[in-house]
């Protein structure tokens, strides 16, 4: 092989790399001016979640109901050779329980969580001047923190660590192992 | 590199025959005969001529030393003298150093000491080389059974990491993994010859077609109809074998894989060897005559757990011998034979471990543990505890501490090795205690892999697997026997009545048994239920794993698999499902599933009628049903008296406030689970902060008072 045509063909690879790489990395902001958020529906309510507090977003996953205490708690789910407990959000947001969410995603942190949703309504980036946050967090309890303006209404922001601490807190998990709960 | 590594099998056959040998001396010890001799001297053999072939001298010279010991017993049945017994031991044990040396200077990630656990108090009488226990040594050859990431204890479990465990897939699970594997290629047979008949429908519709499309088939219009009939019914015949022949495929990997997953574990037998080597050991340096049993060596397990357990109970064996086993002649007088004896039984139970040591020696003395207990100000001087809290102090590592070692301190060390483990394992440790016959110590730790047989049960839409070890049997239940056992909540079966429960209910599912079903005869703990179900779907091989973290579960579920498609598949707790049965009686069987189904009440606790009622019409019309109380006094009677599944209350009442009452609704354990919310015109962050910490879920400002709010509250916390 000559040496150009080698030249070139490393170049390819390495555009092709660089191609898929993008692709294949996660979704996020690469600047501290803007937030990714995922636009959604839990118990038929508009919802909004940044999309940097989640390791996965996935439609339709087979959930193993689990009979137990926890009327949130709508059962188990496999993601390679995981087993995540699996919330549904309109439960844990007080909502009325309806129909089974199609959506979930895994909240970032351990132990695994998912949290199922009802629809996905889009992907937006907003600026971080958009989102009206609350005077003061510290007394913030439930897991709605702040509120972003989006066309076709204002959505109320699903904090995951704050939901996750709800559900560490209905489950009694012990808090003392886990950074994001001692918050 | 491993390629030019001119060690790299004889360290995999060292390895093996020092096992071997390391229980054929245990074997000697127990049970001389010439056919246990002929044998060692097989391995010895063997082991100094591979060792002489790699160079390794050291290794040949001892094995050959070893033989010379026992070549002149060949012919002998007798036992071998003490002191020739030691040196075997003892030779043992320096074969089996420089065995594991060399597999330590192999690979630099694999240093580690082969002790599992430190062992502090008894000096073994051979040469220091803790290294040699046979049971524990590194195994560079397995790489791909090192247990996966997600079964080592998340925990500290430094007290004995380090240790690697017993890990060696015996070659009888590979050969019935490969027969599994060989069962599933078998499977593809069928598919492929199905392939073959598609292609040759294929033809025969472009045939069709073609003669569809030059038009000649009018010649006859029967004929074509008939074409297309044989090919409608080709079709559904193939389609048929396909369905088939899948299934058989996914059952056979399924088969596969739970046995791949089985050999992550190890039976817990790997740990008897050093166990008993520990009880020699003990025995000789106290000059006692003990025997060894052992039961349960197939029951499997992850490697890490029992390499645990192991280091545990090296410590509690040796105690068995040093400070249960009386020495012969005391043993003679107390009309015992003058042999003691320790025995080691495994066993599983549902999602434990159970391991217990039993001695026929003297049992605990009871008089020195209350004199030490005293001199330690943990008994007051005049107390006469019972013997179950001196037990206990023992346990709690009370007396253990004692800076004089005493007989009673010795054994409390040992004690707290194992309550240490079974902190570590989220297990537990007890003591039975009978003097003058003996005790049995008990580990049970929760199991986090297990390898086991299932039964696949259908009901519903579900499918769940039922452990097979506590199926007694299945009977078929026509649809007239379903209808009444549903009705009685009992079955007739082998002569007398036991409870029945259709699975559906202990799942909570809505759909109810009808028709023709199977009801499954079940045994744990010698109670035995019937569970009902829909049908049975077949059994399989699998690994069941721990319930993950924030999935609380119904007793009756035991653990959770992953099933062909990665989904996680319930394994059912037998203790838990027959614990149901039982409980959920004939008559009150329906009534208990109505609960569950139905809301439970709330009760409402406020001193202001206004409020009472406010709330009460909030409350009925989304709903629930409400019980009133005026005062925290009477709340506390009401929830006392009939099960709630939420209360709300105010702060400000005459009598005890709503603080009050709420924490001593949370002291009290039938009480604690039912949620409270706090509702108050009080809007202080300092109300707010004490309503957390007396343990409320929720605190609602009157003033601000918002009915969605409220109810949101309540269906967050209350049970459908």
């Amino acid at each position: 092989m000559t040496k150009p045509m080698a030249k070139a063909i490393s170049r390819r690879d390495r555009l092709r790399a660089d191609f898929d790489r993008s692709f294949a990395e996660p979704v996020r902001s690469h600047d501290t001016e803007h937030v990714e958020l995922l636009v959604i529906r839990a118990g038929g309510r508009p919802y909004a979640i940044s999309l940097s507090q989640t390791s996965g977003l996935h439609p339709d996953r087979p959930v193993t109901p689990l009979p137990g205490p926890q009327p949130a708690l709508l059962g188990l789910a496999g993601f390679a050779g995981q087993v995540v407990p699996v919330y549904d959000l309109a439960a844990l947001l007080g909502h009325p329980v309806g129909e089974r969410p199609r959506w979930l995603v895994l909240a970032a942190g351990t132990p695994a969580l998912g949290l199922a949703f009802h629809d996905l309504d889009g992907h937006v980036r907003v600026a971080n001047a958009d989102i009206v946050r609350e005077a003061d967090d510290s007394g913030a309890t439930g897991s709605v923190r702040g509120m972003v303006e989006l066309p076709g209404g204002v959505r109320p922001i699903i904090d995951v660590p704050a939901t996750r601490a709800t559900v560490h807190a209905l489950t009694g998990h012990d808090r003392s192992n886990d950074e994001e709960a001692a918050r | 590199m491993a390629d030019r590594d001119p060690l790299r099998y004889f360290r995999i056959e060292a390895a093996e025959l020092v096992d071997q040998i390391s229980a054929g001396v245990l074997d000697l010890d127990q049970q001389p005969g010439t056919e246990v001799v002929a044998r060692l001297l097989r391995y010895a053999h063997t082991l100094k001529g591979a060792a002489r072939v790699v160079k390794q001298p050291e290794i040949a010279e001892r094995a050959h030393a070893f033989e010379e010991v026992l070549v002149p017993h060949r012919d002998d049945d007798a036992p071998l003298p003490a002191d020739e017994m030691r040196e075997l031991l003892r030779l043992n044990d320096e074969i089996a150093g420089r065995v594991a040396a060399l597999n330590q200077s192999q690979d630099p990630e694999a240093i580690v000491r082969g002790s599992p656990a430190p062992q502090p108090q008894v000096p073994p009488p051979t040469p220091p080389e803790p290294a040699a226990l046979p049971a524990h040594e590194p195994e560079p050859a397995a790489p791909p059974e090192k247990p996966g990431p997600s079964e080592r204890p998340s925990g500290s479990a430094a007290a004995s990491d380090g240790g690697t465990p017993p890990e060696r897939a015996p070659t009888a699970d590979l050969d019935e993994l490969l027969d599994a594997i060989g069962e599933a290629t078998s499977r593809i047979a069928p598919l492929r010859e199905g392939s073959r008949t598609l292609a040759g429908i294929h033809r025969r519709v472009e045939t069709l077609g073609d003669r569809l499309r030059t038009g000649r088939v009018a010649v006859s219009d029967t004929v074509a109809r008939s074409s297309v009939q044989r090919l409608a019914a080709d079709l559904g015949a193939l389609g048929r074998r396909l369905i088939d022949a899948v299934d058989q495929v996914e059952r056979e990997l399924d088969e596969v894989r739970g046995r791949a997953e089985g050999l992550r574990l190890v039976p817990a037998g790997t740990i008897f060897t050093a166990l008993r080597r520990a009880v020699r050991d003990a025995a000789d340096a106290e000059g006692k005559r003990v025997r060894f049993h052992t039961t349960g060596a197939d029951v499997r397990m992850g490697p890490q757990l029992l390499n645990q357990v192991s280091g545990a109970f090296l410590h509690v064996v040796r105690n068995a011998v040093v400070h249960g086993i009386e020495p012969a002649e005391q043993r003679v007088a107390a009309g015992k034979p003058a042999e003691g004896s320790v025995t080691v039984q495994v066993k599983r139970r549902g999602r434990w471990a159970e391991f217990r040591c039993t001695d026929d020696g003297r049992g605990f003395d009871l008089a020195a543990l209350r004199r030490t207990a005293q001199d330690r100000g943990l008994l007051s001087p005049g107390a006469a505890p019972d013997p179950r809290t001196l037990i206990d102090l023992v346990l709690r590592g009370g007396i253990s501490t004692s800076p004089s070692v005493t007989d009673v301190a010795g054994r409390g060390i040992g004690m707290d090795v194992a309550r240490d483990v079974a902190d570590q394992l989220g297990g537990t440790v007890s003591i039975d205690n009978r003097p003058g016959q003996g005790a049995t110590v008990q580990l049970v730790v929760p199991l986090t892999l297990l390898s086991m047989n299932g039964l696949l049960v259908e009901t519903g839409e579900h499918t769940v697997t039922m452990p097979l070890d506590a199926v007694r049997r299945c009977v078929r239940l026509t649809p007239e026997e379903t209808a009444a056992a549903m009705d009685t909540g009992r079955l007739a079966h082998e002569g007398r009545v036991v409870p029945f429960l259709p699975l559906c209910r202990a799942l909570r599912q809505d759909a109810e048994l009808t028709g023709t079903g199977v009801a499954i005869v079940l045994t744990a703990d010698r109670e035995t239920a019937a569970i009902g179900v829909d049908r049975l779907a077949g059994t399989t091989t699998l690994v069941a794993r721990p319930l993950p973290d924030l999935a609380p579960a119904a007793p009756v579920i035991g653990s959770v698999s992953i099933d062909l498609d990665g989904n996680p598949r319930l394994v059912l707790d037998p203790h838990g499902l027959i614990a149901e049965a039982r409980q959920v009686g004939p008559k009150s069987a329906g009534a208990a599933a109505d609960t569950d189904q139905r809301q439970l009440p709330i009760l409402v606790v406020d001193d202001s009628l206004t409020t009472r009622m406010l709330e009460r019409s909030i409350l009925e019309s989304a709903g629930y049903e409400v019980d009133l109380a005026a005062s925290g006094e009477e709340g506390l009677e009401r929830a006392r008296a009939r099960e709630y599944g939420l209360i709300l209350t105010d702060i400000d009442m005459p009598g005890i406030d709503g603080f009050t009452f709420v924490a001593e609704t949370r002291a009290d354990p039938r009480l604690a689970h039912v949620p409270a919310i706090l509702v108050s015109s009080r809007a202080s962050a300092e109300d707010r902060r004490r309503g957390n910490e007396v343990g409320a879920s929720a605190y609602v400002v009157k003033g601000e008072f918002n009915q969605e709010e409220l109810l949101a509250h309540i269906r967050r916390l209350i049970l459908r």
